[in-house]
């Protein structure tokens, strides 16, 4: 690959990123709608949303659920961490795959699958007031959203501290727990403060996200009247019949505002304390900390959460689209049916839908890894300011929200007429969503870079190869494995998306996320719940398949 | 001509100064090891050579072809230069077969398959690999790997071969073994060597002229014999073999030899450096040539015997005289007491 050509995927990945915010950032500025020919600059829309009532309470919950979230997963996240790294843990090995699984669990079929599990009229609150007389909890509150959105990112916590804990020499646990200290008083007066960056920086991370939830705030915050920034501009969309575009111009970026500054905290964070500085330890085998008594009481820990986070609202969903119909009186061995999946297919849109799902996971996903592996490549080994260029570059769509991004793609392909027709076909769904996991991506194939060593590529140079022929005879062959893990967790990725497809959702262009997010709005569950059921089977397959064939689903 | 001409290489990294105007030539079939500490720079002058660094200032001529020259800017990639290059963690490409390591320099340069297999066969066949052309890198000893990496580089036949410190990762025994190996090999094929080095041993006993680095600078270049017996400067002094170290005040000067003294002792040596008398100045001994002697004398000094340490072939006797404490070897254990230890004047020398 020469220079020219590495260029060019800088360039490229600039476009991708800097055109549609740009576009945003124009459309800010404009009285209306951009294609309308009265449109002229103002900063009317900034007026009329920084002043407006809603747009303030929205930040405000936002700023709320962030921080509730994140006060929740990471102690959670770094406590189980330290039980799954450091620890004798029963059953650990059989348990750690499943921590992990709420990361590839689409959001709002977490959220539909709460509702129907643990909502006013949910199973499990059904069977709860059958016991005990009442529901004895709220889920539509503040409260109830908190909680489910910090349990949700406990693996987000987790991944970063474990990863911290995994490289922390064990030696410093042992002179702890030869001087008397017991699992527990180890944990927190020794491993957890040693990786507190790596703490700090996840928790930096789950912060950021906060102000990214959709899904979650959309299901769960709706019937209690909660708004927070992202369903503020989802319901901006409607408010005033006509298309509102600069006012969610200025949400969208208002947004932005508020991430970006996050995004590039985390990256000074990393920088400061070096995701690859290993702090000691040769790697050997060590004996895992023995927990004594507390380890049942761990167990019961990490089941409890594990039975909150995935089983209720998973049984919930399976159990949606096995039924009929649901209320109080009703005994479920009599309304068990399997028409809902029947149903379906009367519905081209959602047969499409399915279709589209399967063919942007599998196809588009494998078209993004071979874009996120030029880019990487036109960055590996290459000593110039077009990659630290590109390094910022990535940051930015860290920092966007897949809805927002949606939405800017849907505007470019309204404004730049000649790509127009693209706009109802999957390529537009494809571009948005390549731009989306871009960092997630590009973080991917460089984990796999990482693991060439410079002298293998060295050598072959000195050989004879030029640089092109030393990625195909070297670099390819030594990272087709973490090519083809990078796919299956991109297409798992892709078919659990909902939020990005919002915007562009239409005729061509349906997929399953989006189409459970519009569905939402029409209360057609039976519907919601059999995709939901066909989407997270579609995801548990390649899921099964990835821990099969031994792809770390902790990059 | 030389195969290889170095002038005022320069390289700057962050802060600090690698490599500060490093000159040298490499005669045709000669070879040259570049031997210093860690950090003196001795990989970076090899890596720059290769291509694989770009040097801040200075030129370089393969077999007087300029490959770079940083006055005019100009430089020969890499994968031009035609060097063969042997990696101190070997580097064999996990996924290929040992053939096919060795032969992609061949293929490389679009040789006919017929000569590819022939040529393969028998540089395997020369390094005692034969056996092994299918086997991967994996399925290889420390030592099979090492000939692997040799074979890859040599089979095309490079102007100068590389070796970055290609036997460090070799356990002792088998380093010693492929000393011997190594020279007689790269001798029969006749190419120009360079080796970097951090071992003296290997340095003497492999290469035909070595150039000891430190800090980015020559401090000392020739045979093994004149780096090891005649050293110049107190850094190859002392960098080479075991000192022992006399720190103390000129006192007398004389044609080439000077009067080195400090509290309780008085000693003759060989001055290497021109020094006054008054000044403080540093003398060396090797501590093979410190002996026990018989009896008192000029070069004598009677020290009191701290420990003797027993070292298999041979009994380590550490001596004590007020401050200065120094070693000489021997072949019997010695009682607690006081002896006469021989500082001979020819091997004293004083920087």
């Amino acid at each position: 690959m020469n220079r020219a050509l590495r260029s060019l995927a800088v360039i490229g990945v600039a476009l991708v990123v800097f055109g549609p915010l740009g576009l945003i950032f124009y459309q800010s500025f404009l009285s209306e709608a951009f294609f309308f020919p009265t449109a002229h600059f103002s900063f009317g829309a900034y007026r009329y949303v920084l002043a407006d009532s809603g747009f303030h309470s929205a930040f405000g919950t936002s700023l709320l659920v962030s921080l509730g979230m994140t006060l929740i997963s990471v102690p959670l996240g770094s406590l189980l961490a330290f039980l799954l790294a450091r620890t004798d843990l029963p059953g650990k090995k059989w348990l750690e795959p499943w921590l992990l699984v709420p990361i590839f669990l689409s959001p709002v079929v977490l959220a539909f699958g709460y509702v129907v599990a643990v909502g006013p009229v949910g199973f499990f609150s059904l069977w709860a007031k059958a016991l005990i007389g009442r529901v004895p909890w709220n889920l539509y509150s503040l409260f109830g959203l908190v909680l489910i959105a910090g349990l949700t990112h406990v693996p987000h916590a987790f991944l970063y501290v474990s990863s911290a804990l995994r490289s922390l020499d064990p030696a410093v646990e042992e002179a702890a727990r030869v001087a008397g200290a017991g699992p527990w008083r180890i944990a927190v007066t020794v491993s957890l403060p040693l990786v507190l960056p790596s703490i700090l920086f996840s928790a930096s991370l789950i912060f950021l996200l906060g102000f990214e939830l959709f899904g979650l705030p959309l299901v769960l915050g709706d019937p209690a009247g909660l708004l927070v920034l992202t369903t503020y501009l989802y319901k901006l969309t409607n408010l005033l019949g006509v298309p509102s575009y600069h006012l969610m111009a200025v949400v969208a970026l208002s947004i932005v505002a508020l991430t970006f500054p996050l995004v590039y905290l985390q990256r000074r964070m990393l920088r400061t304390a070096g995701r690859f500085a290993v702090i000691g330890g040769k790697g050997q085998a060590f004996r895992p900390l023995p927990l004594g008594v507390l380890r049942w009481p761990a167990v019961f820990l990490l089941v409890l959460w594990l039975a909150v986070t995935v089983l209720v609202p998973l049984v919930g969903v399976a159990l949606r689209s096995l039924v009929s119909s649901w209320g109080e009186g009703i005994k479920l061995s009599e309304v068990l049916t399997l028409d809902h999946f029947r149903e379906l297919t009367g519905y081209p849109n959602l047969v499409r839908g399915i279709v589209n799902t399967f063919l942007i996971g599998g196809i588009g996903g494998a078209l993004s890894v071979a874009f996120y592996a030029i880019v990487a490549l036109g960055s590996h080994r290459w000593q110039s300011r077009w990659v630290s260029f590109l390094d910022y570059l990535v940051m930015v769509p860290r920092a966007l929200p897949g809805l927002i991004v949606g939405l800017a793609f849907l505007w470019v392909f309204l404004f730049f007429k000649p790509i127009a027709p693209l706009r109802t076909t999957l390529f537009s769904l494809w571009i948005a969503y390549t731009v989306v996991w871009l960092a997630y991506g590009l973080r991917l194939i460089s984990a796999s870079l990482l693991q060439v060593k410079p002298e293998l590529e060295e050598a072959a140079r000195v050989t004879g190869a030029p640089q092109g022929e030393v990625f195909r005879y070297v670099t390819l062959p030594l990272i087709r494995f973490g090519l083809i893990g990078s796919w299956l967790l991109i297409f798992m990725m892709f078919v659990r998306e909902y939020s990005t497809g919002v915007y562009l959702l239409g005729p061509g262009t349906e997929v399953i996320g989006s189409l459970i997010v519009s569905l939402w709005g029409t209360g057609a569950l039976d519907l919601i719940a059999a995709l939901s059921v066909i989407e997270v089977a579609l995801v548990g397959v390649v899921l099964f398949i990835a821990l099969r064939v031994g792809v770390r689903l902790d990059a | 001509m030389p195969d290889l001409i170095a002038e005022k290489i320069e390289k700057q990294l962050g802060t600090a100064q690698i490599l500060n105007g490093v000159s040298f030539q490499l005669q045709q079939g000669e070879i040259l090891a570049l031997l210093g500490p860690s950090g003196s720079g001795k990989t970076t002058l090899l890596r720059s050579v290769a291509g694989l660094e770009r040097p801040d200032a200075g030129k370089i001529e393969l077999r007087g072809k300029v490959v770079f020259d940083a006055a005019s800017g100009f430089e020969i990639p890499a994968e031009q230069r035609g060097l063969g290059l042997v990696f101190q963690s070997y580097a064999i490409w996990p996924h290929r077969s040992v053939f096919e390591n060795v032969a992609y320099g061949l293929r490389l340069r679009h040789a006919p398959e017929a000569e590819i297999r022939q040529r393969v066969g028998q540089v395997l066949g020369r390094l005692g690999l034969g056996h092994l052309a299918d086997r991967y890198a994996h399925q290889l000893s420390g030592g099979q790997q090492q000939r692997v990496a040799l074979a890859r580089a040599m089979v095309y036949n490079p102007p100068v071969l590389l070796l970055d410190e290609p036997l460090s990762n070799l356990d002792a025994k088998l380093r010693e073994d492929a000393r011997a190996w190594l020279r007689e090999i790269i001798k029969q094929t006749g190419t120009s060597a360079l080796y970097v080095t951090h071992d003296q041993t290997e340095a003497l006993a492999i290469a035909d002229r070595t150039l000891l680095l430190d800090r980015g600078q020559i401090q000392q270049e020739g045979t093994p014999e004149q780096i090891y017996a005649r050293p110049t400067n107190l850094f190859t002094a002392e960098f080479m073999g075991s000192n022992n170290r006399f720190e103390g005040k000129l006192v007398e000067v004389g044609r080439e030899r000077g009067r080195l003294e400090a509290e309780g002792w008085t000693l003759w040596g060989r001055l290497r450096a021109t020094k006054k008398v008054g000044e403080k100045a540093t003398a060396l001994i090797r501590v093979e040539r410190t002996r026990l002697g018989d009896g008192p004398g000029a070069d004598r000094l009677q020290m009191k015997l701290n420990s003797a340490l027993y070292l298999g072939e041979r009994w380590e006797y550490l001596f004590q005289l007020a401050d200065l404490r120094i070693r000489a070897w021997g072949e019997e254990r010695l009682q607690e007491g006081d002896y006469w230890v021989s500082v001979p004047e020819a091997s004293l020398w004083i920087f």
